[in-house]
C-alpha cells in the first residue's frame, strides 16, 4: 500500500486521470487544428487545409505559416502560463478566487510594461523581463496582503484588495499616458489583450522562463499537496512550508509576466481551468496541475478561434472573450450555497 | 409572595402614573428634549461635522481665488456678487462657481455612496468603483465617443452604463440568500467584463477619437454637462435624507447577521435599499464627472477616522468628500498649469499610496 503511494512519482500522471487527460489532449489538438483552419480574413477552411497537405496556393500558405501557426503555438504556451500559474496561486492561496487577473498580477505586470513602454523600450526580451519583474512585484504584495491581514479564510476579501490595488495600477497607466502619447498609442493595443500579430520571436523570447518555471512547478507540485494538508502537515512531512510558497511566486510571477508579456492581461483563465479541472481531478493539487496543461491552452484557444469569427472580417479582442467566459465561473463560484475551501 | 411584586408596587386605579427618572443621555452627547420626543445629539459628530464644513468653506474659497488669474479673497468676494472688474467676475461666476459646485456635488455623493457601500459590506475597500459600477459608466460613455450608440451624449451614456452595470449586477447575484459578498464579487466580474469592453473600443478607433474618450476614462470636471449638474444636486437633496434615514439600520448591520436581526433590522430589504441608493448616487456623479472612484474611498476614510467609532458617519463622509474633490481639482488645476491635470488622476496619485496603505496595514481592529 504505502509502497504504491511512494512509487506515485511526479512525472507520472495519477492513476485514474490517464483516460480524462487523453481526452482533453484530443480536444486541444482539434482546437489547433481549427486554430489553422480558420481566421478573420478570407482564407477559408479548405484552402487552409490544402497548405497542411502541402499542396496550397501562395497567399494561404503564407496566412496559414506565418500568421496562424505562431498565433495557435502562442495561444497554446499563454493558455499553459495562465491556467498552471491560477492553479498554483489558489493552491498556495487556499482560495478558490485567487486569480492572477483578479488578484493584480497581471496588473502589476501590465503597469511594468507600460513604465518600460514609456522610458523608451521596444524590445521584445526586455518587455518580457521587465513584464515578470512587474508581476513579482504584484504577486508578492498579494502575498504580502494575504499574510500579513489573514486574508486566507476570506475569499472575497482577497478579490477585493486584489480589484482595489488592480484599479490603483489602472489609475498610475493612465496618468503615464496623459504625459505621453506615442506609449498612449502603443500601449492601447497590447493592454486589450490578443493574440493577434504575434510573432514566433515573441514565443521563444519567453520560452527558456515558461520551461523553467513549469520545471519548478513540477518540483514544488508534491510539497504543495502536502501544505494543502496544513503547515504543521508539511513540515511533518519534511517540506519547509515558506520555502515552498516563495517559489511558488517565483512560479506564477514567471508564468504570468511571460503570458502577459506577449499577449496583454488576459483575465479570468487562471480562474475558469483550475475551477474546471478542479471538478474534474478533485481536490488534489498534483492532479489539478496535470489537467491544468491541456486545459488552459484549451480554454485560450477556443476562445481565439471564436473572437476571429464572431465579428469577421474584423476581430474581437481574446481579453473580452475570456471575461465573457470568466465572470459567469466567477459568480458560480461564489452563489456556491458555501465558498469551497481549498 | 414572590420577590418580583416587593419591587415593583402594584398601581390601583386612580394612582398617579410615576413617570420615570429622565435616563441621563450616554457620555459625550447632548439631549434634546420636547415632550416625547427626545434627539441626541453627538459632540463630536457636530464637531467633526461644523469643522469639515469650515475646511470645506475655506478650501472653496481658495478655489475661487487660485487658477490662471489669481485674485484676493476680497476681490473674489466681490466678483463673487458680479461687481468690480468684469473679467475677474465672468472668470469666477462664469468659469471657476460651477465648476465648484460640480466638486461639492459629486464629492459629497461619491463619498456617500461610498460609505454606505463599506458600512454594508463590511469592507473599507468596498466601495462602488471598486466594484465596477464605475467601469459600466466609462464603457458607455467611452460607447458614445467613439461613435457606437451615438444617439445618446456621454453622460445620459454614462448613467445607463452604470445602472446597467449595477442591474446586470444585481440580476446575477440575486437569489439565494442576502449575503452582500455575491454583490461585491458578482460586480468585480461584471465591471472586468466592462473594463475589457472599454479598452476594445479604445482600441478600434484612431488616437484622436481614443483621445476624446480619455476624460471619460480617468474622470475630469472640465467638461461638466449642465443637466447632469442639476440631475445631481437633485439626487443628493433626496438621497442625503434618505441615507441618514437608514444610518441607525447600517450601524447595527456592522454586527453580524444574527446580532442585527436581533435587534430588529429587515436585513434584506436594508440592504436592498442601501444598494440601491449607494448605485444612483454614483451613476449620477459619475455622469459629470466620470469615473473618480478614489473619493468614494478616501472621503469616509477621513471621517471614520475623524468621527467617533459609534456610528456610521454618512454626513461626516460627504463633507470630507466634497472637500478632498475641491482640493483635488484645485490642485489639478494648479499644479502643472498651464496643462491641467484631470481630478481622477489626482485622487488616483494621492488616494493611490493610501489604499496600498490599508491593504498593507496589519488588521488590529475591525473595519466598520
Amino acid at each position: 500500500m504505502s509502497q504504491g503511494v511512494i512509487a506515485n512519482t511526479e512525472p507520472r500522471p495519477p492513476a485514474g486521470l490517464s483516460g480524462v487527460l487523453l481526452l482533453l489532449t484530443g480536444l486541444l489538438g482539434l482546437a489547433a487544428l481549427a486554430s489553422l483552419l480558420w481566421g478573420a480574413g478570407d482564407v477559408g477552411a479548405s484552402r487552409a487545409l490544402a497548405v497542411l497537405f502541402g499542396v496550397g496556393d501562395e497567399e494561404a500558405r503564407f496566412v496559414v505559416e506565418t500568421l496562424r501557426l505562431p498565433r495557435t503555438l502562442i495561444g497554446i504556451a499563454v493558455g499553459l502560463a495562465l491556467g498552471v500559474s491560477g492553479a498554483l496561486l489558489q493552491a498556495v492561496s487556499r482560495n478558490p478566487l485567487a486569480e492572477p487577473g483578479l488578484l493584480g498580477v497581471s496588473a502589476g505586470a501590465a503597469f511594468a510594461v507600460a513604465v518600460a513602454l514609456w522610458l523608451g523600450a521596444s524590445a521584445a526580451t526586455l518587455r518580457v523581463a521587465v513584464a515578470q519583474v512587474g508581476a513579482l512585484v504584484g504577486c508578492l504584495s498579494v502575498m504580502s496582503v494575504v499574510r500579513l491581514r489573514g486574508l486566507g479564510d476570506d475569499p472575497v476579501r482577497l478579490v477585493l484588495a486584489g480589484a482595489a490595488f488592480s484599479a490603483l495600477l489602472a489609475s498610475l497607466t493612465s496618468l503615464l499616458l496623459l504625459f505621453d502619447q506615442r506609449t498612449a498609442d502603443e500601449i492601447r493595443f497590447w493592454v486589450v489583450g490578443s493574440l493577434a500579430g504575434r510573432r514566433l520571436d515573441d514565443l521563444m523570447a519567453v520560452l527558456p522562463s515558461l520551461a523553467l518555471a513549469l520545471v519548478v512547478t513540477g518540483l514544488i507540485a508534491r510539497p504543495l499537496a502536502a501544505l494543502a494538508l496544513g503547515e504543521r502537515v508539511a513540515s511533518g512531512l519534511g517540506h519547509r512550508p515558506g520555502r515552498v510558497r516563495a517559489l511558488v511566486v517565483l512560479a506564477v510571477a514567471l508564468l504570468v509576466g511571460a503570458a502577459t508579456a506577449i499577449a496583454g492581461p488576459i483575465a479570468f483563465v487562471g480562474l475558469v481551468v483550475p475551477f474546471a479541472a478542479r471538478s474534474l481531478a478533485g481536490p488534489d493539487i498534483r492532479r489539478t496541475l496535470w489537467l491544468c496543461l491541456p486545459l488552459g491552452p484549451l480554454m485560450v484557444l477556443s476562445a481565439d478561434v471564436v473572437s476571429r469569427l464572431v465579428v469577421a472580417p474584423s476581430e474581437l479582442s481574446l481579453g473580452v472573450l475570456t471575461a465573457l467566459v470568466g465572470a459567469p465561473v466567477l459568480v458560480a463560484v461564489v452563489r456556491a450555497r458555501r465558498l469551497p475551501v481549498l | 409572595m414572590s420577590p418580583m411584586s416587593e419591587t415593583v408596587p402594584m398601581l390601583r386605579r386612580g394612582d398617579a402614573v410615576p413617570r420615570p427618572a429622565p435616563v441621563p443621555p450616554p457620555p459625550g452627547c447632548w439631549r434634546l428634549a420636547r415632550g416625547e420626543w427626545h434627539l441626541l445629539i453627538e459632540r463630536r459628530a457636530l464637531a467633526v461635522g461644523l469643522s469639515l464644513l469650515a475646511l470645506l468653506l475655506a478650501a472653496s474659497l481658495a478655489y475661487l481665488c487660485l487658477g490662471q488669474q489669481w485674485l484676493s479673497p476680497a476681490g473674489a468676494w466681490v466678483a463673487l456678487h458680479g461687481e468690480g472688474d468684469v473679467m475677474a467676475a465672468f472668470v469666477v461666476q462664469e468659469l471657476r462657481l460651477p465648476r465648484l459646485l460640480a466638486a461639492w456635488l459629486t464629492g459629497a455623493a461619491f463619498a456617500l455612496a461610498g460609505c454606505l457601500m463599506q458600512a454594508l459590506a463590511r469592507n473599507r475597500l468596498a466601495t462602488p468603483g471598486i466594484i465596477g459600477i464605475d467601469n459600466g459608466a466609462t464603457a458607455f460613455a467611452v460607447a458614445s465617443v467613439v461613435g457606437l450608440g451615438a444617439s445618446l451624449a456621454p453622460p445620459a451614456m454614462a448613467l445607463a452604463g452604470a445602472a446597467t452595470a449595477a442591474a446586470v449586477t444585481f440580476g446575477v447575484a440575486s437569489g439565494g440568500d442576502t449575503r452582500g459578498y455575491r454583490f461585491i464579487v458578482a460586480g468585480i466580474g461584471i465591471g472586468a467584463v466592462f473594463g475589457a469592453v472599454t479598452q476594445v473600443l479604445l482600441a478600434r478607433v484612431d488616437i484622436d477619437t481614443a483621445n476624446a474618450a480619455y476624460p471619460w476614462t480617468v474622470g475630469t470636471l472640465n467638461a461638466r454637462p449642465g443637466g447632469a449638474v442639476t440631475i445631481l444636486a437633485l439626487g443628493l437633496a433626496v438621497g442625503w435624507p434618505l441615507a441618514l434615514g437608514l444610518a441607525r439600520s447600517l450601524s447595527l448591520m456592522r454586527f453580524s447577521d444574527a446580532v442585527a436581526r436581533g435587534l430588529g433590522v429587515g436585513l434584506r430589504r436594508r440592504r436592498a435599499q442601501v444598494l440601491a441608493l449607494s448605485v444612483l448616487l454614483t451613476a449620477l456623479a459619475v455622469a459629470v464627472a466620470g469615473p473618480v472612484g478614489m473619493v468614494a474611498l478616501i472621503g469616509p476614510e477621513i471621517a471614520r477616522s475623524l468621527a467617533s467609532p459609534r456610528g456610521v458617519p454618512l454626513t461626516a463622509s460627504a463633507l470630507a468628500g466634497a472637500l478632498v474633490m475641491v482640493l483635488a481639482d484645485l490642485t489639478g488645476r494648479l499644479l502643472l498649469a498651464p496643462i491641467e491635470l484631470p481630478v481622477g488622476i489626482v485622487t488616483a496619485v494621492v488616494g493611490g499610496p493610501w489604499l496600498l496603505w490599508i491593504l498593507m496595514r496589519p488588521a488590529k481592529r475591525k473595519s466598520p
